[in-house]
């Protein structure tokens, strides 16, 4: 049908139409879904504060009946997982803001609606198919837990590559692997990576214990897994955060290294009281690093601090030529051998690019106050003197090489508008160094500084006041968005 | 059009809802009636959603079903009572046909209480008009006297039977399997009562399916069905269902070593045809090898019923494979043409003990007519489930939802008699090959898992799919000597995940090891861990423990759900992280551990979740959160907890006892507590160590206490009151609370 000018109406969004996908065993269905327009959270849940209810009905639909702008997947038949987290049969879920993937150990059907790129990646031979690795590697662990459950240790497992080699994603899906095995075991979480955070804003190091499922929605580690003060749908996960500040371990190792080394204390804490814990081990998610010797001590760093076992080297054979070497003579604190082993990458692995980065950053400081479309929270904002408050700086890295404070007293400046303050578990009156490297209370937004009036106005999670908290102004993640915009 | 959509959308949840009631569950059935009241306006899409989910549900699920509607129809009334009405017939008898006789007790009972009115009602009215329940009635009454002359026929029959031989030891099959689901045939049943929803490939359909794969799941000896044999709270009024009983079929009885042995004697010697016919299959060869094995473990070890009952299964598998394996061969090689019989039936007719040589026509009647005639046999034992298949067949035949035709007596059921076997033929399913697991490494792999077989001394070569499991290596964590020394004793659940061990322990940390793709090992991420949770996909094991988590976990789903709605309105936000020593302290609590309080008798109709609530008083002091404190907890000293605080002034120190707060995740409250803590004033205590204190102070005075408190002068507020948008939590905290 050709009438003229047609061609020149812009075309529509396709109604959403739902197509079949169906998977043999091992296949994926990787996918790239938008982030969902940023309409819903914002200006008028704010306006409402915490004192009134919000608007958007409180419908039991949503769940039921997504909006067709987000990619929904339902599993038909079979069985169906998201980085190791099954699929509930006939549940629709929404998967917006994601570069991921469903696989299938025994083959399934998805039905798909919505928004996405995506495509099919059939096994051609399950010998060469990284998934089957991973899955393998879950059970030498599994090997490892079962040993230990006579009252040893867990496996501790490292997972370190280049970037965009699948780190996070292999440590979610080990992690949750575990948690599916005997009856739920609840082995620690830890994510190293300040240019992502898990469960926390980015710029932090963190540690959570994963005792349940994980939200296939979020993909298990996001932000929005955190305790609210509302229920959640699937159990919330507890993390334990410290404050780097940085985009990059390697900006300032020597603060990241105090912060792993903290964040590890935190770990060895928990493991000697919880018997659970100690059983189903550790995973840690490492950042990218270069594989240069600055790059292998920061892991070899983090090897020592939390006694990893096994070393898992994504793609790249250089840094496992390097942790071989380095690692090869050495021993745990338990006294075990170090295994370094390298894995194949997954070529469904995609570049995430600054601005998929950027956008995920924005998502998570939005979920930190907003919640996602699956739970609306308030957050209150507050006026407060510039008296009341006690904030400090860390410091620019050129001062930072001169000086030898780790933090510096600051007065608000309007330059700290829409950035997200770190406020610390320690009081004002406790030294820098503490200050800089107690765990996390969690994070303020600064909406508006008004020097004149010597008042800020801030934005925090909970009502409340914030007491003799310190809050530290760091340099990640940066401010991109106004939230109160 | 909006109503409709919401209509389906209700009879969406509520039949998803109906998905979990797999027990007689008090809590679960009130909550589905509640939902039912809450909804009238959807009364016809809810009716029709119950009706059609007793209609497909398994038979051992359906009771709890019909509690619900017969507690809608009593406790709701119209216009359910109109809805159900209408097709109450066809669903009552529908499930009556299908159950075992201790249901059936149970529904003549129900039936019974609807010709009366509802008890504590001042309507004089019965249940349901006596014109819908008499042709139930009238039609019961038939099947009765229909199953009586059966039964007696079959008594005189089983007299006979049990004369020869010692009186069997109780049965141990306790639930009539239907053949569909008989271990091994993942092929759908052809028939409308068992079959699991549509759409779904057996995953959904949770206990049913554990039936299903008895070779997969080697932790338990014999899968049984979960949910009859937990222990509930009753339903008012109703006995809860005892554990499932067998049919009606008293000759049914334990296991004859003999018989095993002759029926296995016979699959040797099959096997030995065939492998004589194709000497260079490998797999007969294996098979041949188990055998063999096997029927060395059955005359030289003592095995418990339990064991034997699983090796008769697996006996049952191999047989109707070698059945079929020579199926196709009998063309080619006429010297077998004892095997060369398509039976239709699933069962292993082939390997009745007496001459295997049941002619083409035979077959069907044969099977329960060479079990009576030679004691007890695989036939025997079989005969139910062939029974169960003919009864399907039967019902095949009927269109079920048509209420005018007349229902087969459900006498059919009740006997093994030669002559229900007429219906059958037709509509027996024949299996496909494929949907057997011939493969006999399954089961030798299975009997040295729960410790019947030495390891292989030469593992057998020439598995194809499976690779021959490894011999444990000295580090393994799991010795087979000490397995072995439980060979006799069954393989309990606790001991289940290290059976599961052996297969993977040939994985090694180096990439050619980690690259082997091992299908195998699939299971033990998903069938091995019992059926999924319809809602998060969270699986749970199918023995005791697993079902009191399942339990506890849909309980979690049902309060969460509750509460969601709740709290979007009254208005939620992020918490604060806690600290190290707070986290290291802390412990998962995974929803079971709170179900006991939830779990109580009281407040059923809202699903309300009871808080502890101790310490109510105490939190109108600054602090966002949930701490509402609204509802008094009864037991207010034994559970009282307070929200941890947010304001970092209040003391982290009991201060009498110097000892600091245990802090917990508490799932009931969603937030992190101070367990036995109250909040007085500014100030924390433990609750003990407050109560100590204060006792001799007069009662009551504990409430005042605070007063005093708050007269201390305000800490430095952060920021000056300011204009309407900063209120002080205090103030919105009030608000909140309104709501």
């Amino acid at each position: 049908m050709s009438i003229p000018g047609l061609g020149q109406i812009p075309v529509q969004q396709t109604p959403s139409t739902t197509r079949t996908i169906t998977l043999k065993p091992l296949w994926e269905w990787r996918f790239e879904s938008p982030f969902p327009s940023s309409t819903s959270t914002g200006g008028h849940t704010l306006a409402s504060s915490s004192l009134a209810p919000p608007t958007t009905s409180p419908s039991s639909s949503s769940s039921t009946t997504a909006p067709p702008t987000s990619l929904t997947v339902k599993l038909t038949s079979g069985t169906a997982e998201r980085d190791g987290t099954e699929l509930a049969l006939g549940k629709p879920y929404v998967l917006a803001g994601a570069k991921s993937k469903i696989s299938t150990l025994t083959g399934c059907t998805l039905e798909v609606s919505g928004p996405c790129d995506d495509y099919v990646a059939e096994c051609e031979d399950p010998d060469d198919w990284p998934a089957v690795s991973y899955l393998n590697l879950h059970f030498a662990l599994q090997n490892q837990r079962w040993r230990a459950a006579s009252g040893g240790v867990g496996p501790r497992v490292l997972i370190a590559g280049a970037p965009a080699s699948g780190k996070s994603t292999l440590a979610r899906t080990l992690l949750a692997l575990a948690t599916r095995q005997d009856g739920g075991q609840q082995p620690v979480g830890v994510g190293l990576d300040p240019r992502d955070g898990m469960l926390s804003l980015p710029g932090t190091v963190s540690a959570a214990v994963f005792g349940s499922v994980m939200d296939v929605e979020t993909g298990g580690a996001g932000v929005a897994d955190t305790p609210s003060s509302g229920p959640a749908a699937v159990p919330v996960k507890v993390p334990v955060v410290y404050y780097y500040g940085r985009q990059r371990v390697e900006d300032e190792p020597a603060a990241w290294r105090t912060a792993v080394s903290a964040l590890a204390g935190a770990v060895r804490g928990r493991r000697e009281v919880d018997g659970e814990v100690r059983r189903a081990g550790v995973v840690v998610d490492a950042p990218a690093v270069g594989v240069g010797k600055d790059g292998v001590g920061l892991l070899v760093h983090v090897v020592e601090e939390f006694a990893v076992n096994v070393v898992v080297v994504l793609g790249s054979g250089r840094l496992n030529a390097e942790l071989q070497k380095s690692l090869g003579q050495m021993r745990t604190s338990l006294g075990e051998p170090i295994t370094v082993v390298q894995l194949d990458k997954s070529e469904g692995v995609v570049e995430r690019d600054e601005a998929f980065m950027q956008q995920t950053r924005e998502a998570a400081i939005k979920e930190y106050f907003f919640g996602d479309a699956k739970m609306t929270l308030s957050p209150a904002t507050q006026q407060v003197e510039f008296g009341a408050v006690t904030i400090y700086k860390i410091p620019d890295l050129s001062e930072y090489l001169a000086d030898e404070e780790v933090l510096e007293k600051m007065e608000p400046v309007p330059e700290m508008a829409h950035w997200c303050l770190t406020v610390m578990n320690a009081s004002v009156r406790d030294p820098l160094e503490t200050i800089r490297y107690a765990s996390v209370m969690g994070f303020v937004y600064v909406a508006d500084v008004e020097p004149e009036r010597r008042r800020l106005k801030i934005l925090a999670p909970v009502s409340g006041r914030l007491g003799d908290r310190p809050l530290v102004w760091g340099h990640w993640p940066e401010p991109h968005i106004n939230l109160l915009g | 059009m909006s109503s409709n959509d919401k209509a389906a959308e209700v009879a969406e949840d509520y039949r998803e809802a109906l998905q979990d009631l797999t027990m007689n569950s008090r809590f679960e059935i009130s909550n589905l009636t509640v939902v039912a009241r809450e909804n009238t306006e959807h009364a016809l899409a809810i009716a029709e959603t119950l009706q059609d989910h007793i209609k497909k549900v398994a038979p051992q699920r359906k009771l709890p079903a019909l509690y619900v509607l017969d507690s809608i129809v009593k406790n709701v009334g119209t216009p359910y009572t109109l809805f159900f009405g209408r097709k109450l017939y066809s669903t009552f008898m529908d499930a009556y046909a299908s159950v075992d006789n201790q249901t059936r007790r149970k529904m003549d009972e129900m039936l019974k209480t609807w010709k009366e009115p509802v008890p504590g009602s001042i309507d004089t009215r019965p249940v349901f008009p006596p014109d819908v329940v008499r042709p139930i009635e009238n039609a019961l009454i038939k099947a009765r006297t229909t199953a009586l002359q059966a039964q007696q026929e079959s008594i005189r029959g089983q007299q006979a039977l049990l004369s020869g031989r010692r009186q069997p030891p109780p049965p141990y099959r306790q639930t009539p399997t239907p053949p569909g689901f008989r271990p091994g045939s993942q092929q759908p049943p052809p028939y409308g009562q068992h079959a699991p929803p549509p759409g779904v490939n057996g995953h959904q359909q949770g206990h049913p399916l554990q039936q299903a794969y008895p070779i997969l799941t080697n932790n338990t000896p014999q899968p049984q069905f979960p949910a009859r044999a937990t222990p509930q709270a009753a339903y008012p009024g109703y006995q809860p269902p005892p554990a499932p009983e067998a049919y009606q079929q008293p000759q049914q009885g334990g296991i004859s070593i003999d018989k095993l042995n002759n029926d296995i004697q016979q699959l040797i010697a099959a096997t030995n045809a065939e492998f004589a016919a194709k000497p260079h299959d490998t797999s007969i060869q294996t098979r041949l090898r188990a055998l063999l094995d096997l029927q060395g473990v059955i005359q030289h070890q003592n095995l418990k019923q339990e064991q034997l009952v699983l090796v008769r299964n697996q006996v049952a598998e191999l047989s109707s494979a070698v059945k079929i394996h020579a199926a196709p061969q009998a063309a080619a090689a006429p010297p077998l043409p004892t095997y060369s019989t398509p039976t239709p039936l699933p069962i292993p007719v082939a390997v009745a003990p007496p001459p295997p040589a049941p002619s083409a026509s035979a077959p069907p009647v044969a099977a329960p007519a060479l079990g009576g005639g030679g004691g007890l046999s695989l036939d025997t034992l079989f005969g139910q489930g062939a029974l169960a298949t003919l009864l399907a067949g039967a019902k095949t035949g009927t269109p079920v939802a048509s209420t005018s035709t007349p229902y087969p007596p459900p006498a059919a059921i009740r006997s093994p008699n030669p002559p229900l076997a007429q219906p059958a033929p037709p509509a027996a399913p024949v299996h496909p090959p494929a949907a057997v697991p011939s493969d006999p490494m399954a089961l030798m792999a299975m009997l040295r898992q729960s410790g019947l077989l030495p390891p292989p001394s030469a593992p057998p070569a020439g598995t194809a799919t499976i690779p021959p499991p490894h011999p444990p290596p000295a580090a393994g964590p799991l010795d087979l000597a000490s397995l072995l020394a439980k060979a006799g004793q069954a393989a309990g659940p606790p001991s289940s995940f290290n059976n599961i061990n052996t297969p993977t322990s040939d994985i090694q940390l180096k990439p050619s090891s980690l690259k082997r793709y091992r299908p195998h090992l699939a299971r033990l991420l998903l069938d091995d861990l019992g059926p999924p949770c319809t809602q998060c996909g969270r699986r749970f094991a199918t023995d005791a423990e697993g079902r009191r988590r399942k339990t506890a976990h849909m309980d979690w789903h049902f309060r969460v759900h509750q509460r969601i709605a709740e709290a979007e309105r009254r208005g939620q936000h992020r918490s604060w992280y806690v600290d190290a020593d707070d986290w290291a302290r802390s412990r998962e609590a995974v929803d079971e551990d709170y179900v006991a309080p939830a779990a109580g008798d009281d407040d059923h109709d809202a699903g309300g979740v009871p808080r502890g609530g101790g310490g109510g008083d105490g939190e109108a002091s600054g602090r966002g959160g949930m701490g509402t404190g609204r509802k008094k907890g009864k037991a207010a000293a034994a559970a009282a907890y307070i929200p941890v605080p947010e304001d970092s002034r209040v003391n982290a120190v009991c201060p009498i006892c110097q000892e600091k707060f245990e802090m917990k995740w508490l799932d009931e409250a969603q937030e992190w507590v101070w367990m036995d803590a109250v909040k007085v004033g500014e100030r924390a205590f433990h609750a003990s160590c407050y109560g100590e204190a204060t006792k001799g102070v007069a009662a009551g005075s504990n409430e005042r206490g605070a007063t005093p408190a708050r007269a201390t002068p305000e800490p430095t507020v952060l920021g000056k009151r300011k204009a309407e948008d900063d209120l002080p939590s205090s103030k919105s905290k009030v608000k909140l609370e309104g709501y």
